[in-house]
């Protein structure tokens, strides 16, 4: 390596090692010199048995040249974010170029931050599940004679308070998934009955909004295995987006198909599809991204926090599932979940 | 040495559809994606293009003025030349349940497939021109 390479390496804030694939450290920069010390050798050992057993967390940087992996590491209380930078050489003789970035404190603050949400979420949800027992209790009195205007009113606040709670949950939603808390259970669940409650549910908000929802499965949808209130929640949710972007005498319908290995079922393929307003085939690789939501304008009010369709792609992946959409600008979208069917829990 | 089947490389289509629908129309198009199924049966965004074509088909199929109490009838055609019609088993079973007295609301309550597939093998129907939805 030139002097001039070496020089600039050293100036790196990050340390950074050149390690063979036999675990041999070749090269380290000053940064690394003085994080790890002459010790280093035996720290990256401990390190790789610490993750992987004796070689396997060092061998995955071996694995694919054109890949970029990061792997974070925890060791003697500390936690190390490993980049490859780059890899030379095949065989035996083989090298990478890694980064060691401490990320202890970011871990803590991130968990801190994930606590602190999860708190205040938690926190809200008490007094919000009072209000809405109470509106629900004052326009089920029959015997009260309310004037139609204050019962729309309460009406209203009932629809509010509980969109107001479903942007809660998203959110307590969120912060597990972002603190790796977010499990899902391991029970049978029934698709067909759950398909056909989930379009209940909002029916009543389908046909106020001169919407036909519609199912569109028969009742021989396999069992599968994994969370009914979860799988409930992402199916209410993407028919939820449907209603939202569904113009009056739209449609919308919710579909499954079997997916057949031979004479076995070996997937299920459940649709959410409306003749709604489409996205933009520039927004469609991104929808499923955090934060993220589509240009259109909701044609029934009321925004969200941009990570429904984050959770929903969550919770499928949790069930070893995929998410994929489909979408025309102007004709329809459709979403697309792919379950595999288990016989027995994992 | 026999190779795997490299799969063919995924189209692009959003564009293929859209254009189809224009071009071609909505039967048309859903033809070719059924087609198009069969080279690609793990395509998840395939299927759901399908499922949108469906979907436009039985928003078209209720856009009837009278919706879902509109009354379909067999057509002269069907009745006189039933054998031209290359029904199928489910397409046969709602054939026979028309009477020309039943709206499409009490077809959909009497048919003992689910609530969209009754309307699309309506639609279908209609297509083929074996039943008829006056106006």
């Amino acid at each position: 390596m030139t002097s001039l390479a070496v020089e600039l390496l050293d100036k790196l804030p990050s340390a950074i090692a050149v390690v063979t694939d036999a675990g041999r450290i070749e090269y380290r920069n000053s940064a690394f010199a003085a994080t790890f010390g002459n010790d280093a050798n035996s720290w990256l050992k401990e390190a790789a048995r610490a993750v992987a057993g004796e070689s396997g967390w060092l061998q995955t940087f071996f694995l694919d040249d054109e890949e970029p992996r990061t792997i974070d590491v925890e060791i003697e209380g500390r936690v190390y974010r490993i980049d490859k930078l780059m890899k030379a050489g095949e065989g035996g003789t083989a090298a990478v170029a890694l980064s060691f970035d401490d990320v202890t404190r970011q871990r803590e603050m991130e968990q801190a931050k994930s606590d602190f949400t999860a708190q205040i979420v938690h926190d809200l949800r008490g007094p919000l599940s009072g209000i809405q027992g109470t509106l629900e209790f004052v326009l089920s009195q029959e015997g009260t004679r309310l004037d139609a205007m204050y019962t729309d009113l309460l009406q209203e606040a009932q629809r509010e308070s509980e969109r107001m709670m479903g942007l809660i949950n998203e959110l307590l939603d969120f912060s597990k998934i972002q603190s790796g808390n977010f499990v899902v259970e391991k029970e049978t669940v029934r698709v067909a009955g759950l398909l056909k409650r989930a379009v209940r549910s909002l029916q009543s908000v389908a046909a106020r909004d001169e919407i036909f929802l519609l199912s569109a499965h028969g009742r021989d949808v396999p069992q599968i295995i994994g969370s009914v209130e979860k799988l409930t929640q992402a199916i209410i949710n993407l028919i939820s987006n449907s209603l939202k972007f569904t113009p009056k005498k739209g449609l919308i319908s919710v579909g499954a198909q079997i997916v057949r290995e031979g004479d076995m079922p070996e997937a299920i393929v459940i649709t959410v599809t409306d003749t709604g307003m489409g996205i933009k085939a520039q927004e469609l690789q991104q929808i499923f991204e955090k934060y993220k939501q589509s240009g259109n304008k909701s044609l029934r009010g009321g925004g969200g926090t941009g990570l429904g369709l984050y959770i929903v792609k969550q919770i499928i992946e949790a069930h070893g599932g995929d998410l994929s959409v489909a979408s025309l600008e102007g004709v329809g979208t459709s979403m697309v979940l792919r379950l595999p069917v288990r016989k027995t829990a994992a | 040495m026999s190779a795997n089947p490299v799969a063919p490389p995924k189209p692009d289509w959003a564009r293929l559809v859209g254009d189809s629908i224009k071009q071609n129309g909505v039967w048309h198009t859903y033809g070719k994606l059924v087609e198009a199924r069969r080279v690609y049966p793990d395509d998840l965004s395939l299927r759901g293009y399908v499922e949108i074509v469906r979907n436009v088909i039985v928003r078209e199929f209720l856009a009837h003025p009278r919706g879902m109490q509109a009354v379909p009838k067999l057509t002269a055609e069907f009745l006189t030349n039933f054998d031209r019609f290359n029904l199928s088993a489910q397409e046969g079973y709602l054939v026979s349940l028309i009477d020309g007295r039943l709206d499409i609301q009490k077809l959909m309550i009497l048919s003992p497939f689910d609530p969209f597939s009754t309307l699309f093998i309506l639609a279908k129907l209609q297509q083929e021109r074996a039943i008829t939805v006056p106006q």
